[in-house]
Formats: C-alpha cells, structure tokens, sequence
C-alpha cells in the first residue's frame, strides 16, 4: 500500500509538473474577479436590487461575500469546471499513450489495473483539488470584497431560492461543494475512460465535453422533463439543493448513487479496453 | 532464459509476424535484425507485455510475459529507439518515477548508474533541454534500474556520436560479461551486431529468415590459392563442388562439398595448393542472403 502512495505521489508530480494542468486554476481566478466587478455595474446591482424587492427583501442585506460566491459558482463551475476537467482527464491515459512516455512505464513490472488504478486516483484528486479550488477563492475573494453577511441563493432552473445566516449559509456552502466534487467525478470518469479507448486526448477531451453539453441541452427542452433525472447534468446540479429546505436527503442521495452507478459501468469499460490494448511504438 | 514460442500477430487483419520461435540464452548477447516492419518492434512489443500475441507465446526466465506479467518484467529493463520521457521533469526525477513503478531504488544505485551511463553532469537538467544523444544515455540508464537479468536494447546507438557508440558498445561488453546479463540487442546498424552478436535472429515481413549462430553455419565460404587459382576455381565450379564464385579466390561450396573433398579433387588435378580456408562469414552477407531466401519462399 505504501508503495501505491509513492506511486500515486509521483502520479500527481507529473500531473501538476505540466502547464496546462494549472490553466483551469488561472481561468477559474480571472472569472471571478471579472464576475465580482461586473456585480458593481450599476444596471446589473438594479437587476439584482429589484429580484430581491419583489421578494420583500433589501439589496444591501445581501450584498455579502457568501452570495457573491455562490453567484460566481453556480453559473461558472458544470461549463467552466466540467471544461478542464474533461481536459486533464482526456489526457491522463491517452497523452501518454501519445507520447510514448507509458511503453516506458509498461516497461515495469507494474500490472496494468493498477497503472490505470493509480491514474484514476490523480483524476479524482484533481477533481476534488479543483473544485475546492473554485469554491474556496470564490468564497475568499467574495468575503474580501463584500465581506462577511446572509447568504441569498437564486437558482431558477432548479427552482430553488433561499436565505441562509452567515453560518448556515457557510455550512450548506461547504456541503455543497463536497456534493457536486463527487457528481463532477462522473465528468473525470467520462473523460478518463474515452482516454483509455484508442483515440487521440483531444479527442477524449472534445467527446467528453461534446456528451456533457449534449446532456445539458437536453435538460433545457421542456419536453424532455420526464427523462430529465437520468441526465447527468440534472444530478451534478443537485448541489444546489442543499441550499432548499424542502428537498430531502434521500434525493441527494439518489442523484448520487445514480452518477456512481454510471462511473462504475464507465471505469469497468475503461479498464476492459485498457486491459486489452496493445500499445504500440 | 527468453523463450518465444510461434507468436503470430495480425494488425487489423494484416500479418505483422508469422509464427515465430527463438530463445536466448541465458548470459548472451543476441541479435534481433531487420529492416523496418520487419517483426522486430511487434516481437520485442508482445516480449514486453505491451502487445497481445493472437498465438503462441513469451516467456522470461521461465515466467509468461501475459500470464505473470510481474515475475517476468521484474527481471528485465529496456531500452526504445525512440524514448520518451516526461521532458518538463529532470532526467533525476523521471528516474524516480520510472524506477517506483519497479521499487523504490536508494539515491547511491541511481548515482551510480547515471555515472555509468555518463549523464552525472547533467541529471539535475530537464529532459526538455537534453540532446537526443543525452535522453539515449538517461533511457539506458533508467534500463539498468534496478540491474535487471534481461536487457532489451533497441537501437541503443542511435543518434550517438563515435564516441558514445563506443562507450555504449563497451558498456553492453561490460554488462555482460561482469554481470553475466542477457542482453537482446536490435539494431539496423550490421556492424554493431557483427560486433556483439554471435547468434542472432533475422526477421523479414514478419518472417524467421535465419536464426542461430551467423559465423558458421548457413553460407559456406572458402578462399583458396592454388599455382593457378582462377582455373582451380573454374574446374572445382564446374564439377559442382562450388556454387558461386568471387572475387580474391573466394567461393561458395556447394551444399554436398566440403573442404578436404575439393582439396583432394585439386590435387588429383595436377594444381599445387598454396593456401585453403573457410572464411568467416561477413553478417552483411548471412543478412541479404537470408532476406533473399525469404523473399523467394513467399513469391513461391
């Protein structure tokens, strides 16, 4: 076990050794700033100030840094997050293959499962390291410029509103972002897998990227409501939920055992054809 | 200690390598030739663990390469014509992360190695800034990690200067003969098998051409020097106890000729013998020879 960690540690050195590896971090940084100044253009503080007023509700109430922060993470992290994602995780098998860097690897008395064992570890630290990322400089950066206040959450396609005091609110924050680390795995697994097929990594990137868009199409067509809780993009954006009282934990659940069923058929997919690969100079 | 039993392989429906038996012996330096899509990568790839045979198959030190894929590999290093590394890594750090996928080795032994291999200076450097002679020089080293029964060496002189092909060639002398490793070596470079090999295997479109000790055996050269040598070699060629003649008295014996046999033709003849001899066979010679059997045996 001890050596699977040493092995993993070298996983994440490569991993984080390349450049591209850091531009979701970068992108993800310069977004939010460009959201939190754009939230001081006076037109969009009015469109703000009068959904709030319809509400009963006063602008400046909330106006804090945990509402700024789930603004900035709900409309950014499924397009913007599912985007590097889908790129790290197109490239962590099929990069290699590319380059030839793994025929090294395979060189070694090191079985095949655990090689793709090993890499699918680094994608879900990535993952996980990512989206806590996005939450956590969100967040930062919100309480920095608005400072500490109620949380307002808004999220019209999901149906949910609410307010939150500042410690609840950071409470359901927190317990969000764990929830949707988890449903963005189904995002890695996608990508991962493709990888593992024969095909260039961008075009495991693309494929991925292609289904998660294609899936979030769908949901928006009315007429596809009734097949709308078997889209991913439905379960990944169940993170929302933990800011409505109203919805159970067993949802949550639900959408949860649902995205793992689908990243256990793809990661048993991934391993049967890198299993049964030739890997060729 | 290698075996390869009738391995065969087809890629998308097209014969990348007819059935194919050979065995290396433990503690030689054997030779694997031929031109490329010969064989030789999809050999070398199915004796790696890397490509699956459709049939037959390789064993290291007695272990099955897809069966006991540890026990086999855990024996051998390689070395890839073309290698490729983590170029944004150090040559020091992608040693660690390929010896981990083996075991974790002590800093001395990867010192030590990559003093050997002549990459001291320069290991702390990315790999992106080495020239290709120097990231030859870090794949050997990273094959020699840890010190392994088996070597496989794909063209480990490539892109060498004469320097770096002699040290190298040194170097695989050395391996072999203080620690009695076994090495593999393919190469397109005739000379640098011809220095090395004394069994080898010839692969032609996926197809055995010759396989075993190349210095005998296989073509029957002799040189011979009589008072009168081009008629010695006209008689000796028209009773058919010489296939084919060339320049220098040298010929070929026929196949039911054998020294002592012409000789005693020649004298019976009334020609005084000054000198006569086998002459080694030149690999060039095994190699084209070889190749051309194979191409008649598949126009036929």
């Amino acid at each position: 076990m001890r050596l699977f960690f040493t092995q993993l540690g070298y996983e994440l050195w490569k991993l984080f050794a390349r450049k591209r590896t850091h531009i979701g971090f970068g992108v993800f940084l310069v977004t939010e700033v460009l959201i939190l100044s754009l939230l001081h253009l006076p037109k969009v503080q009015r469109s703000f100030t009068n959904l709030l007023h319809e509400n009963g509700y006063l602008w400046k109430d909330f106006n804090t840094g945990p509402t700024v922060a789930f603004l900035m993470v709900s409309y950014t992290v499924i397009i913007l997050g599912g985007l590097y994602i889908a790129l790290i995780a197109g490239d962590l098998v099929a990069k290699e293959v590319e380059d030839g860097t793994l025929r090294m690897v395979l060189c070694r008395p090191v079985s095949r499962l655990r090689l793709l064992a090993l890499k699918y570890a680094t994608c879900i630290i990535y993952t996980i390291v990512l989206v806590f990322f996005i939450f956590g400089s969100s967040l930062l950066l919100g309480l920095l410029f608005q400072g500490m206040g109620k949380l307002f959450v808004y999220s019209p396609m999901d149906g949910v509103f609410g307010i939150f005091e500042p410690r609840e609110g950071l409470l359901r924050f927190l317990a969000g972002t764990g929830f949707l680390a988890a449903a963005l795995l189904t995002v890695s697994t996608l990508g991962f897998t493709l990888s593992c097929l024969n095909m260039k990594p961008a075009t495991a990137t693309i494929i991925t990227l292609s289904i998660l868009f294609l899936d979030s199409i769908l949901r928006t067509i009315p007429f596809f409501k009734s097949i709308s809780p078997y889209l991913l993009s439905t379960n990944i954006d169940r993170w929302t939920y933990f800011f409505d009282d109203s919805v159970s934990g067993w949802s949550l659940a639900a959408s949860l055992l649902f995205l793992f069923a689908v990243n256990g058929t793809l990661l048993g997919i991934a391993a049967a054809a890198f299993q049964a690969r030739d890997f060729k100079s | 200690m290698i075996r390869i039993e009738g391995i065969a392989k087809k890629f998308g429906g097209r014969p990348a390598l007819h059935p194919l038996s050979f065995e290396v012996r433990r503690g030689e330096i054997f030779g694997l030739l031929g031109h490329n899509g010969a064989g030789k990568s999809t050999t070398i790839g199915i004796l790696l663990g890397q490509i699956y045979p459709d049939s037959g198959q390789a064993s290291i030190g007695g272990c099955n390469v897809h069966q006991d894929r540890h026990g086999a590999l855990s024996r051998l290093g390689a070395l890839f014509e073309a290698p490729a590394f983590y170029n944004e890594l150090s040559g020091w750090t992608n040693l660690r992360i390929l010896t981990a996928y083996s075991r974790p080795l002590p800093r001395k032994q990867l010192e030590a190695t990559v003093e050997m291999v002549g990459l001291s200076g320069r290991i702390g450097d990315r790999v992106s800034r080495y020239s290709h002679g120097m990231r030859q020089r870090l794949a050997l080293a990273q094959a020699l990690l840890p010190l392994p029964e088996v070597l496989i060496l794909d063209e480990p002189t490539e892109g060498l200067d004469p320097e770096g092909i002699h040290e190298i060639r040194n170097l695989i002398l050395r391996l072999n003969r203080e620690h009695g490793m076994t090495i593999v070596l393919c190469s397109h470079l005739l000379t640098e098998v011809e220095h090395l090999c004394p069994r080898l295997v010839i692969l032609r479109e996926g197809r055995r051409a010759f396989y075993g000790q190349w210095r005998e055996g296989g073509v029957r050269r002799v040189r011979l020097a009589t008072d009168r040598t081009d008629d010695s070699l006209a008689l000796l060629q028209r009773q058919g106890l010489l296939t084919e003649l060339f320049p220098g008295g040298e010929a070929l014996l026929s196949a039911a000729a054998n020294i002592p046999e012409i000789a005693s033709y020649l004298v019976q003849a009334g020609h005084r013998i000054e000198a006569i001899g086998r002459v080694e066979n030149r690999l060039e010679e095994v190699y084209l020879r070889a190749l051309q059997d194979v191409k008649e045996e598949s126009s036929a």
